[in-house]
């Protein structure tokens, strides 16, 4: 068998058994149905007087956002301490086929799986407002989700590593949920935070791919989004590179320091 | 005779800290400075008390775990510096209900060790299909693993362990939670290991088990190594003058001896 052909069999057995883990649980099932339904609805309130674009923008691609967001709090990054307590974390760290193939599968599993909560928005926008939605540039929407897929895994990945380091993923995981909601813009536009507020966003990856499919929904200014996805692309590659960097790091970190188990 | 784990002054330190600002450190000293090498094809034994180290050092050697100091060789590699050409030769049995998918079936948990394992398809399904039979959980091969008993995750857990077909198996208090048939079913399977030359490291706290099975025993405590001959041996070093000494005694004996 080719070297390729294993990793992609590592890489598709760890999503398969990643949804089905996933599925499983209540959690889960509640961030990835319940929650994208309960923060249209609630957003739908908020941007009633908004006017049809903010409608979209922020309706139904917000609540899709904050979905996909919760889902990988919860369970991307959740799960590197549900296997620390349930034993398996130090078995897939040792397994041949490589610890950082084992998280990617994983992380990708999810995130496949957490696009339902963009469906679930659309639907449930759809039956509040009675107005089903129309996306005018198919092309440019299914560039930015591509985009914005990349994005999130490239995130999770990041912070399942940085979790490994530490036993109170839980915490942590609870900390950066909602900061990252307001801060990259995913129900609001950025530009109503403090200018240093803004200096952060832009730092961050998910701000430009929010901000990326917020533009494909409505009329494209190709030059804007061209140059918005130009800063994508390169902050996504400067993530690629501290990501590698840090999964060297901490590989030999966490057998220093102890953290695969729960002492 | 070839040697395939090596072992020399290793020394393994946890560090713990406490407190936000003025931060604490704890270092608690589980290993300190223990030397042995087991030869190919042979069982070794490693007894000791509850936190005497056994388990930090098959850590060590499964390369979960960086020694502080000493070296760890398996197979003739680092187990900290070149830990990628040791993982796809040896595995590992933890005693307990821990180290299995419970919300998949034995077949799925075979399955997908399997493929991290690099196991093809075909050669996979077949390992899979052997293994349960070996550790004979082929009828509820397709249950759910948390509808388990404990004895039946463990023998799971002990199949998951020789997936593939592992040069060295380490084995952490394997039969713990087993009842009298299991335990007796995994002492075949040692059995049978060594009689296809595998090499087997173990830890148990059922002395008569250890006597049993092993080649030779090292018995460690407080993190230093106190004593390492074949059974017969200690018996003869350490029991009493002139009576038949079991190796409990000698184990009791000795560790008295350094002050528990």
């Amino acid at each position: 068998m080719k070297k390729w052909m294993i990793y992609w069999q590592i890489i598709v057995s760890t999503m398969t058994l990643q949804m089905k883990q996933s599925f499983a649980r209540p959690m889960f099932r509640f961030c990835l149905i319940c929650n994208p339904i309960v923060n249209t609805i609630f957003l739908y309130e908020m941007f009633l007087t908004k006017g049809p674009d903010a409608f979209l923008n922020h309706v139904v691609l917000g609540a899709g956002l904050m979905g996909i967001w919760g889902c990988i709090c919860f369970s991307s990054v959740g799960d590197i301490n549900r296997e620390r307590w349930s034993g398996t974390l130090p078995l897939i760290y040792v397994a041949p086929g490589g610890f950082g193939l084992i998280v990617f599968g994983k992380v990708f599993g999810n995130t496949i799986m957490s696009l339902l909560t963009f469906v679930l928005s659309y639907v449930t926008a759809g039956v509040i407002s009675g107005q089903w939605l129309y996306i005018v540039n198919i092309g440019y929407f299914l560039v930015s989700m591509v985009l914005m897929i990349v994005c999130f895994v490239v995130v999770s990945l990041c912070f399942a590593y940085i979790m490994m380091l530490s036993r109170k993923t839980e915490l942590y995981m609870n900390l950066i949920e909602i900061p990252l909601v307001f801060i990259c813009g995913f129900t609001f536009p950025v530009e109503v935070l403090p200018e240093w507020a803004q200096a952060i966003s832009n730092l961050l990856a998910p701000t430009w791919a929010a901000r990326l499919l917020r533009m494909s929904v409505g009329q494209v200014d190709k030059s804007v989004y061209v140059e918005c996805t130009g800063i994508l692309v390169i902050e996504l590659l400067l993530m690629v590179l501290f990501t590698i960097g840090l999964y060297h790091w901490m590989d030999k970190r966490i057998r220093i320091r102890a953290t695969l188990e729960v002492s | 005779m070839d040697t395939v784990i090596e072992v020399k002054d290793v020394k393994r330190d946890y560090i713990t800290t406490k407190g936000w600002f003025l931060r604490k450190k704890k270092t608690l000293t589980a290993v300190d400075g223990i030397n042995f090498c087991v030869n190919r094809g042979e069982i070794f034994g490693l007894l000791g008390e509850n936190g005497a180290g056994k388990t930090t050092t098959i850590k060590m050697l499964i390369t979960l775990l960086a020694p502080t100091a000493g070296v760890c060789k398996v197979l003739g590699f680092d187990t900290y510096k070149e830990a990628d050409k040791i993982r796809g030769e040896i595995n590992f049995v933890f005693g307990g209900e821990m180290g299995v998918y419970r919300r998949l079936s034995a077949r799925d948990n075979l399955l997908y060790f399997a493929g991290l394992y690099k196991i093809k398809g075909k050669e996979a399904k077949k390992r899979t299909e052997e293994l349960l039979k070996l550790v004979e959980l082929e009828d509820a091969a397709d249950r759910l693993v948390e509808t388990y008993s404990k004895g039946m995750i463990q023998r799971l857990q002990i199949a998951r362990g020789l997936i593939n077909n592992p040069k060295i198996v380490f084995m952490d208090e394997p039969t713990v939670g087993l009842d009298p048939i299991g335990a007796n079913m995994l002492r075949d399977i040692i059995r049978k290991l060594k009689e296809e030359g595998r090499t087997v490291l173990l830890t148990t706290h059922y002395m008569q088990e250890a006597d049993e099975l092993c080649d030779r025993i090292a018995i460690i405590n407080k993190g230093k190594m106190i004593a390492m001959d074949t059974p017969e041996n200690l018996k003869k070093s350490y029991g009493e003058k002139g009576m038949d000494s079991t190796l409990e005694q000698v184990f009791l004996a000795l560790v008295k001896k350094e002050g528990v």
